[in-house]
């Protein structure tokens, strides 16, 4: 990429997304949103944490939980939404909080960290918000030296080696100890990519290594960065990839020979605002898909696909000369800027989350992309078994809506085999949110998808957050453990399973 | 390149500039010094010219940044002026950054205008007259 046109193209977007919309009043809800948990317990999946840390607690268990399983499941969400009567408007705003369910010698213990970001701690410290946020305006906002200063590392987590990281998609990953949770703060890969973006989605090969990206939508850039990350935790290779066209992307997939990149075109609109009130997916146009050789970072293919916005990818795998990568669409395009957004509110007005599971067929000798829709509706987060074999279909993972539900958000779990139409679900009930499900193959295992699930759950009528776990081959059976906490956490975004 | 705060016009500014007689006071106080370590660049301009390194700055001064608060003082005739601050927190030489040009190191401009780049003269330009005049600049 021509360097100086790149940054030449950041500068223009960094101004032109912060600028504008630093006089804009925000909405004092804080007060006004714990009030209405009373009558709409459900919302305390939005409800501010409001501790800097929970547990070690030892959780209330039920069913039967496999002595063969052992490790921690670390979750990662935003849990910290209110501060002196302001109230963030958008999900992505709040800042992290990094758990961990650890299971070990058939006990489950909790524990809950806010992560200790230089911007936590700043208003911590002066107990209001003072940091510019990605989807909600602050009024005179404290200076900022560069992205990081605003990162709140709330979206995922991760173990590459024996080193955990919490993400966030506009900034550097965030590392933390694995036992005690404290935060030991930002990595710098290598000098002169301090303060990179380092995604919240990085995907993992058999060895160990980590491949990640980097968008630089955030900074009015047009492409992307591509890190290569050891299995030693160590920077092995970065790569710059240019795009046409500016486009978002949350998380990416890979086949064994390729990573796969859809970048979502967007506009600004030139109004007050913060970044994502001022973006606009342009769903009249193309979305940019570079499959990228594993072998060749500097030589993507580019394909065009009709518009699709799909913050999550499941699998992507070689079949002929096709690379097919599978991925959630939100038919909604502003429902997908942001996501419950009425629930933020302290509202009901949010609808059960449209979705459309879909493939996206690249074919690498014609250069022709298509969708294929399963016609599977309402799944997101999805999860797989990464040792399904490259050239097949993995079974697919995730939460979803089943039967009726109090409020709009996942209630269940389902298992999908989306080639032959096969569907199992579970519904644990009518007030209890799903979260993402891991998949942990069973030890001494090797047949794909031979494994468990565990989930995250809120059960608001009792005010309690549990961890359930499935036979991943049996999800319709339900599960066949559960363990509880007696307190109610936000709910979160994506967790890893460490074993 | 755009980002680069001119660390080494300022650099040079320090050096060249001699004192000559002034009637303004200027009072800069400078916060938000995130490292006590390494040395603050700080330069005055006033002219559009100066802020972007075409012309000599009016007046520069380096100090190390031994406190989270520094003030300095300088003495200008009475008109028009933009301060920049830059924190060479390494002591290399230059405002370090990464390969998108994105500082790592602390800076700050007078009026300390909302913006994520360098900002320009006019918002950063602020009045100096006969009386003593006092600005906080604060670093980020």
């Amino acid at each position: 990429m021509n360097r100086r046109a790149l940054i030449q193209s950041v500068l223009a977007g960094v101004a032109a997304s912060a600028l504008p919309g630093l006089l804009r009043a925000q909405t004092p809800l804080g007060g006004g949103f714990d009030a209405r948990i009373a009558n709409d317990p459900w919302l305390l999946g939005w409800k501010t944490f409001g501790r800097e840390s929970a547990g070690p607690t030892t959780a209330t268990l039920a069913g039967r939980w496999p002595s063969s399983l052992t490790g921690t499941l670390y979750r990662n969400g935003p849990a910290w939404f209110d501060r002196a009567g302001v109230r963030y408007q958008h999900w992505f705003d709040g800042d992290g909080l990094l758990q961990s369910w650890r299971v070990a010698r058939g006990q489950v213990t909790h524990t809950a960290r806010m992560l200790a970001t230089r911007k936590f701690l700043q208003e911590q410290r002066s107990g209001k918000f003072e940091v510019r946020a990605a989807g909600t305006v602050i009024e005179n906002p404290a200076p900022v030296r560069n992205n990081d200063d605003m990162n709140t590392a709330n979206t995922a987590v991760v173990r590459i080696g024996k080193r955990v990281f919490a993400l966030w998609e506009g900034g550097s990953a965030i590392e933390v100890d694995p036992d005690s949770l404290q935060t030991r703060g930002p990595i710098t890969w290598r000098d002169d990519l301090v303060a990179a973006p380092f995604s919240a989605h990085p995907l993992l090969e058999r060895d160990g290594s980590a491949w990640n990206f980097g968008s630089l939508a955030f900074f009015g850039g047009n492409g992307l960065i591509v890190w290569r990350i050891g299995a030693d935790g160590q920077l092995q290779n970065f790569q710059m990839l240019e795009a046409k066209e500016r486009g978002y992307l949350h998380a990416f997939a890979m086949t064994p020979r390729y990573l796969v990149f859809m970048l979502m075109p967007f506009d600004l609109r030139h109004v007050d605002g913060a970044f994502f009130e001022q973006m606009r997916f342009a769903a009249n146009r193309a979305c940019r898909v570079a499959v990228v050789p594993k072998d060749a970072l500097d030589a993507p293919r580019w394909f065009e696909c009709d518009f699709a916005a799909a913050y999550h990818f499941g699998d992507a795998y070689e079949r002929g000369d096709e690379v097919i990568m599978r991925t959630v669409r939100h038919l909604d395009a502003e429902e997908a800027r942001s996501p419950m957004a009425q629930a933020m509110r302290g509202q009901r007005g949010d609808t059960i989350l449209g979705t459309d599971l879909a493939s996206l067929h690249l074919n690498l000798n014609t250069g022709a992309a298509r969708w294929q829709s399963h016609e599977i509706a309402g799944l997101e987060f999805p999860i797989f078994d990464e040792r399904t074999p490259g050239n097949q279909p993995a079974l697919l993972f995730a939460p979803c809506t089943v039967g009726a539900a109090d409020a709009p958000y996942f209630n269940g779990v389902a298992s999908v085999d989306a080639e032959r139409g096969h569907l199992q679900r579970w519904r644990y009930g009518s007030k209890v949110f799903a979260e993402e499900h891991r998949f942990v193959p069973k030890p001494g295992s090797r047949r794909p998808g031979e494994g468990w699930l565990l989930g995250t759950l809120l059960d608001y009528e009792h005010g309690r957050s549990g961890l359930a776990l499935l036979d991943a081959e049996h999800v319709a059976d339900g599960p066949v453990a559960t363990a509880w906490v007696p307190y109610a956490m936000p709910l979160g975004f994506h967790g890893w399973f460490a074993s | 390149m755009k980002t680069q705060l001119h660390l080494s016009g300022i650099i040079a500014a320090c050096a060249l500039l001699g004192t000559t007689a002034h009637a303004g006071d200027l009072t800069v106080k400078i916060t938000d010094i995130r490292a006590t370590k390494g040395t603050l660049m700080v330069s005055v301009a006033n002219t559009e010219a100066a802020w972007n390194n075409q012309e000599k700055p009016v007046a520069a001064q380096k100090i190390g940044a031994t406190d989270k608060e520094i003030v300095l003082h300088f003495k200008l005739p009475a008109g028009s002026y933009a301060v920049q601050v830059m924190h060479d927190e390494n002591d290399n030489g230059k405002l370090d950054s990464n390969f998108m040009g994105i500082p790592s190191e602390g800076y700050g401009f007078s009026n300390n205008p909302q913006v994520m780049r360098r900002a320009n003269f006019s918002e950063s330009k602020f009045e100096v007259t006969d009386a003593p005049t006092a600005i906080v600049v604060r670093l980020r």
